[in-house]
């Protein structure tokens, strides 16, 4: 058994960690939502409003739960999608490896928005 | 290899053209292709969503003209459709969650014609009915918060 393998997670246990992201992310979008209803959305969307939400800390926090979330739960989404289309070893592995690069990808660059937004990068 | 008297059975098959015909869906299969289309048009709107606000980085005039093209009729007619994918994949994911578990299943009984699925029970379809009114109800409450004005 090689390296990946033994990486490898069983598909029962990857569709738990899609379905407790899919419940996670309900509950920090509810919140990320909530916080452009507080205020009249058009002031919500205000540039002073916005990076004020992104120098709370606990927001920033918020932000980031649900990048992470959001990708792994999306991503692995479309792998299921793209894997009841066709299988083959190598489809499987191509599709895996595609939607797990995309992922990193995405989370790297909205943790840098985040980051300089923040004022941690400035 | 074809065997001998074999017929072909691609006169059975129908294609895009059966796959395209909602007349003949149940409501699973409805739902089904729903959770599939609203999860992937969220993910294309959840990727152009951390694209758009990553204008935040580029300072007030860059997130200024960000908005300027976001914030309008047709992107709060968008916005409103996000609502409602975002509502219909969530109500009917926990259903599927429930039903993965066990959940709402009922018991497996004998294959009686007309051959009902007892799996597509009172409990299913009123999930996904209530799916569907959840969606109705958040999108005419977004079209009212986007569209009414403040």
């Amino acid at each position: 058994m090689n390296g990946i393998s033994k990486l490898a997670l069983k598909e029962s246990q990857i569709m738990k960690i899609h379905y407790i992201t899919g419940i996670l992310a309900l509950f920090v979008v509810a919140v990320h939502i909530l916080m452009r209803l507080v205020v009249p959305y058009s002031s919500s969307l205000e540039y002073a409003h916005v990076i004020a939400n992104y120098h709370n800390i606990f927001y920033a926090i918020l932000l980031e739960s649900i990048l992470v979330l959001i990708s792994i739960h999306g991503f692995n989404g479309v792998r299921v999608i793209l894997l009841e289309l066709r299988q083959s070893k190598i489809w499987e592995n191509s599709v895996t490896i595609t939607t797990i690069i995309a992922m990193i990808v995405l989370v790297s660059y909205g943790t840098r928005t985040i980051i300089l937004a923040n004022g941690l990068g400035l | 290899m074809k065997m001998l008297g074999q017929k072909n059975n691609r006169d059975n098959r129908e294609g895009l053209k059966g796959w395209l015909n909602p007349l003949r869906y149940g409501w699973e299969r409805v739902s089904y292709w729903l959770q599939r289309l609203t999860g992937i048009f969220l993910l294309v709107y959840f990727v152009g969503h951390v694209f758009e606000t990553s204008s935040l980085v580029g300072g007030r005039n860059a997130w200024d003209t960000m908005l300027e093209m976001t914030q309008t009729t047709w992107g709060h007619t968008f916005l409103i459709m996000v609502i409602g994918a975002s509502t219909f994949h969530s109500a009917n994911g926990i259903r599927l969650i429930f039903t993965h578990v066990g959940i709402g299943l009922g018991k497996p009984g004998r294959p009686d014609y007309p051959y009902y699925p007892s799996s597509l029970n009172t409990r299913q379809r009123s999930g996904i009915w209530i799916a569907l009114i959840l969606t109705a109800v958040a999108m005419l409450y977004g079209a009212n918060v986007l569209l009414g004005g403040d």
